[in-house]
């Protein structure tokens, strides 16, 4: 039930304004149904760490149905997909899956889903498009 | 609130109409084709719509501040107003009405227009003169001036230095360079003509600079020459030919014969001979060349067709006919037959092949009697129609024709004799002789028939007539020709002829003095053609003449051995020793045979026979005493060696002695003519050997030692004593090293020395000792096969075949190394390879006994019993005598009176892997 204590983004013009106005740290936003398994499963996991993260990262959640301007231009065609940016920028990470754009299974650690954001803050930091996932997913998603 | 954002855009409103991602310049991406369409940035649909709901606002009066396009649109230019519209007949009126309206402003106060413009333009061209004009008026004074003025007008001086600089670039223009050679070379070899001559490596001369290619000059008239050569194949056509065509011809019979002509040699060769054919009709060999061309080529009608043209071209010529015959099917080939013997009614070869066409004996008869009528001389044909008749009396009467037409004819008269009767034949020979006085093949014929009629008498007075006859007319043959006639006898089967034959002719025209060698070296030739009758003929013609030359005996006897009864040997041995009785050779022969008959008494008188001629010797002292024992008649053959110890006291009969002795165990007896003997022969080593080792065997060490010892003072250089020395120490390791060391004092380089000293130190363990011994050894006797095997057997499995390949190399093929190679194969369970090459060892050296017992256990284990049988055969006619084992196993007292391939069985035992 974690997505009730999460921000969410109503419109197009709200994910916008919340990935612009973030200027230091890192913007996690899941993409997906609130009522879905597997959104329930994430929203649990990203709210128990969110106030972890919130030194370097920011999370929110925006339902795809309610908003679906992303849809095509994201592809958000998974259940739940959690996308990364910094300072108007689309992060990446390669988690060896083959998609290095999103993370759209359900992880089940904290501390895996922490040191994938912390990875990614420090690339970003660095000036970098792309970070490398500290964990190799491709054994477990095999596309 | 976990994020805290900076904004508190959470609570706001979104703007209206708001492009999600736009406001941003977000972009997408597309991670895979098949998930979804790939876009950048917001969708168009989205955009859109925007701008449908911003139409819609605007309408409303909000707001119309950035109406860009209207606002930067260029005033002047309003051609894109209209520009979509058609130019009807509308426009085109309006246009007319402006352009009119135009001409009427333009006509109106024309006049005071244009003098305005004027005006101004005077204005401007005073006020802006030309240079011209500027200077009118001081040209207009040089109108007086006159030519004489113009021609007085000095010239100026080179003030601006113009002069200078143009004849500078005169100069530079006209200097020049030295081209490189490498220009002219190249350029050169752009215009010549190519041909083919690698400059690298033609030799050039080069004298006083200048360049003569010798080279290239010869290989030039190569060129012209080969060019040449190719238009006379292709030129000819025309009619006119330098080549000359016989010897072009009998090149091309020769390289025709090869089918694999390829095809443009084919076609070339094709014109050549066309050209050939056309040049000289009358040559037949042209003909039959390209018909046998055509022929090659599977055209057998053109082929055909060229050999009709050759035949009406040259119909008198055999061969053009004979090919056509040939390349026709058989009908044809009668029609071409008939046509030939009209255009060459005596040629037997066209006769013969007409004959040949004929497959009815009837028909056959028919053309050869035709033929016989035109050339009644031919005896070819005479031969080939006596050959057609299967009626004997036909045929006799064909050829009493024929001999009568061609008398001098010796085979028409011979067959003629062979049918007649026997009467008849002898009157039929004589005549012949009469007819031909010089055919010797007559004589021989008759020789022949008195043999047939049992007239053996006869056959050598025939004989010796027709030599007499032969040389008084010639025709005579010399020796070798009447050998080869005895021969032909002898294979006829007319032996007394053969006999007689050579009885009379072999000492034709020989000197005294070669007589031997050169009756030698016939009956040999004979003997390798298998006539033996001839050879036994030459022998006994020679030892007639030669009886004293001990050769011709042996020869003689082999040869009776060989391809004789027991009888007919024996009476020639009887004979021979009757000649020669004071040769040894030939009575022991005799004796041996006598044996060998298992005629122990006739060997026995044969024997005594000799003592008589040749009281004494120790040879015949020995057969006799062999003979003795081997019929076990031990104290007559004790008698016989005491009489021959004081008739012929050699030391062989001492050893004989001895070893008789021993063999019959008594020692006592043996020790005693031992020493008896050493006191006549103190240098003999065998005798010091059979001492120590009657010592030895009565288990007498020391008494044993002490004669060895003193044996190899006496004769150091006797190996085999020094070897029993050192096996009687081999107890003691240090003494029996200081006793071959000793041994190879006295005699270096020694292989067999060598090989007991290193298998003294294997069989004592001392691997390393044995092994830096063979190295020394192998230094001091690299040839020596035995060392080689031995150190063979000492290195790791892995190893020893090249090591024994090595050694193969460098002792030249000893039989010892490919026996050792033999083993390997054994002890690698390749019984076949092992079989094979211990045959080889054999093969290289039959008489070691070793291999034999080698190649007897494989058998044994592997082969079979044929086998088995098969090499006891062979190891019987080898007879082996040296070798490592067998010497000892045969040798050993205690196998006395055993047969060989029990010694050979036991032998078998004896060798190991």
């Amino acid at each position: 039930m974690g997505s009730v204590f999460l921000p969410h983004l109503r419109t197009g013009w709200h994910v916008d304004q919340a990935i612009l106005s973030e200027e230091e740290r890192l913007v996690v936003i899941r993409f997906g149904r609130d009522h879905d398994e597997q959104c329930m499963l994430m929203d649990e996991l990203l709210y128990r760490i969110a106030d972890r993260v919130k030194n370097f990262a920011v999370i929110y959640v925006c339902d795809n149905q309610e908003v679906p301007d992303f849809n095509k231009m994201y592809e958000l065609y998974d259940p739940c997909t959690i996308m990364f940016f910094f300072r108007n920028k689309h992060m990446m990470c390669d988690f060896g899956t083959g998609n290095n754009n999103k993370l759209n299974w359900v992880l089940d650690d904290k501390q895996e889903l922490i040191d994938i954001i912390e990875a990614i803050y420090k690339a970003a930091k660095k000036g970098r498009g792309l970070a490398i996932s500290p964990k190799d997913y491709s054994t477990k998603y095999r596309y | 609130m976990f994020a805290t954002p900076r904004r508190d855009f959470l609570n706001e409103q979104a703007p209206e109409n708001y492009v999600a991602g736009l406001g941003r310049g977000a972009t997408g991406f597309t991670t895979r084709s098949d998930i979804g369409p790939a876009r950048e940035g917001p969708s168009e649909d989205a955009i859109k719509e925007a701008l449908a709901k911003r139409a819609e606002a605007l309408q409303n009066g909000n707001a119309s501040d950035d109406d860009d396009e209207e606002r930067f649109r260029d005033n002047e230019n309003d051609e894109g107003l209209f520009a979509s519209g058609a130019y009807d007949e509308e426009d085109e009126e309006a246009d007319k009405i402006y352009s009119e309206v135009d001409e009427r402003m333009d006509s109106r106060r024309k006049a005071r227009r244009e003098a305005r413009e004027k005006r101004e333009q005077e204005e401007f061209d005073s006020k802006n003169p030309k240079v011209s004009k500027q200077f009118a008026d001081l040209t207009r004074a040089l109108s007086t001036v006159t030519d004489e003025q113009w021609a007085s007008i000095p010239e100026v001086g080179d003030l601006t230095g113009k002069n200078r600089r143009d004849r500078k670039m005169m100069q530079s223009e006209r200097r020049f360079y030295a081209v490189p050679d490498s220009v002219l070379t190249s350029g050169r070899g752009q215009t010549t003509y190519e041909n083919s001559v690698n400059p690298e490596d033609g030799t050039a001369s080069t004298v006083d600079g200048t360049i003569t290619d010798f080279r290239q000059i010869s290989q030039a008239k190569d060129k012209m020459l080969g060019m040449r050569l190719d238009q006379a194949g292709t030129d000819s056509v025309i009619g006119s030919t330098n080549i000359d065509p016989k010897g072009y011809l009998t090149s091309l019979s020769s390289s025709s014969t090869s089918t694999g002509v390829d095809a443009a040699n084919l076609s070339k060769h094709r014109e050549l001979l066309l050209s050939v054919v056309k040049a000289d009709p009358k040559h037949a060999n042209g003909w039959i060349a390209i018909a046998k061309l055509e022929e090659q080529n599977n055209k057998m009608s053109s082929a055909r067709k060229f050999i009709q043209q050759g035949c009406e071209n040259c119909p008198k010529n055999e061969d053009v006919w004979l090919e056509s015959m040939r390349l026709n099917d058989t009908n044809h080939a009668k029609v071409i037959a008939s046509k030939a013997v009209q255009h060459l009614p005596k040629s037997v070869n066209i006769w013969m092949e007409a004959m040949r066409l004929e497959s009815e004996t009837a028909n056959k008869k028919r053309v050869i009697r035709k033929a016989l009528e035109n050339i009644p001389q031919s005896v070819t044909l005479w031969k080939e129609a006596v050959n057609l008749e299967e009626n004997p009396n036909d045929a006799k009467i064909l050829l009493s024709r024929a001999t009568s037409l061609i008398p001098l004819s010796v085979e028409l008269w011979i067959a003629l004799a062979k049918l007649e009767t026997a009467d008849n034949a002898r009157k039929v020979l004589n005549k012949a002789r009469q007819a031909v006085r010089t055919s010797h093949e007559v004589w021989v014929e008759a020789a022949k028939l008195e043999e047939k009629e049992g007239n053996i008498k006869k056959v050598e007075m025939v004989i010796s007539r027709g030599i007499s006859e032969l040389q008084r007319r010639g025709g005579m043959l010399d020796r070798e020709g009447w050998i080869l006639e005895a021969e032909k006898c002898e294979q006829d089967g007319s032996v007394a002829t053969c006999q007689a034959i050579i009885h009379t002719t072999l000492g034709f025209g020989l000197d005294g003095e070669d007589q031997e060698s050169i009756w030698l070296d016939d009956g040999a030739r004979s003997l390798r053609k298998g006539c033996f009758e001839t050879a036994r003929a030459i022998y006994a013609y020679a030892l007639q003449h030669l009886p004293n030359v001990i050769a011709f005996w042996n020869e003689a006897i082999t040869l009776e051995k060989a391809h004789g009864t027991s009888d007919s040997l024996f009476s020639l041995l009887e004979k021979a020793v009757e000649s020669c009785p004071g040769t040894k050779e030939l009575w022991l022969r005799y004796a041996e045979e006598r044996l060998a008959a298992s005629d122990v008494n006739g060997a026995r008188s044969v024997l005594e026979r000799a003592f008589d001629h040749n009281p004494n010797d120790e040879d015949i002292w020995l057969a006799a005493v062999d003979i003795e024992v081997r019929n076990n008649e031990y104290e007559k053959a004790r008698i016989l060696l005491s009489q021959a110890r004081a008739g012929a006291p050699t030391e062989r009969v001492w050893v004989k002695s001895v070893v008789l002795e021993r063999q019959l165990k008594n020692l006592e007896g043996a020790l005693q003519i031992v020493n008896l003997a050493l006191q006549d022969f103190p240098k003999s080593a065998k005798l010091w050997m059979m001492k120590g080792q009657i010592y030895e065997s009565e288990d007498r060490i020391p008494q044993a030692r002490e004669a060895y010892i003193s044996g190899t003072k006496v004769c150091p250089k006797s190996i085999p004593l020094w070897l029993l020395l050192s096996h009687l120490e081999e107890s003691t390791i240090v003494k029996c090293r200081s006793v071959l060391e000793r041994a190879a004092l006295a005699n270096p380089k020694n292989p067999q020395l060598w090989l007991q000293r290193i298998r003294v130190e294997i069989r004592a363990k001392n691997i390393n000792q044995a092994k830096a011994l063979i190295a020394i050894a192998l230094q001091e006797c690299p040839t020596s096969g035995a060392i080689w095997a031995e150190s063979v057997a000492l290195e790791p499995r892995t190893q020893r075949k090249p090591r024994l390949i090595d050694a193969l190399k460098k002792c030249d093929n000893d039989s010892i190394v490919i026996a050792a190679i033999a083993k390997l194969f054994w002890s690698e369970r390749k019984p076949d390879k092992a079989k094979s090459w211990f045959e080889k060892a054999i093969k290289a050296d039959s008489d070691n006994g070793d291999h034999w017992a080698y190649l007897y256990k494989l058998l044994q284990t592997h082969g079979t019993k044929d086998e088995l049988d098969h090499l006891v055969q062979k190891f019987l006619v080898a007879n082996p005598k040296h070798g490592d084992v067998w010497p000892r196993v045969f040798k050993d007292v205690n196998n006395f009176q055993k047969s060989k391939p029990e010694l050979l069985e036991m032998a078998a035992k004896a060798v190991t892997l």
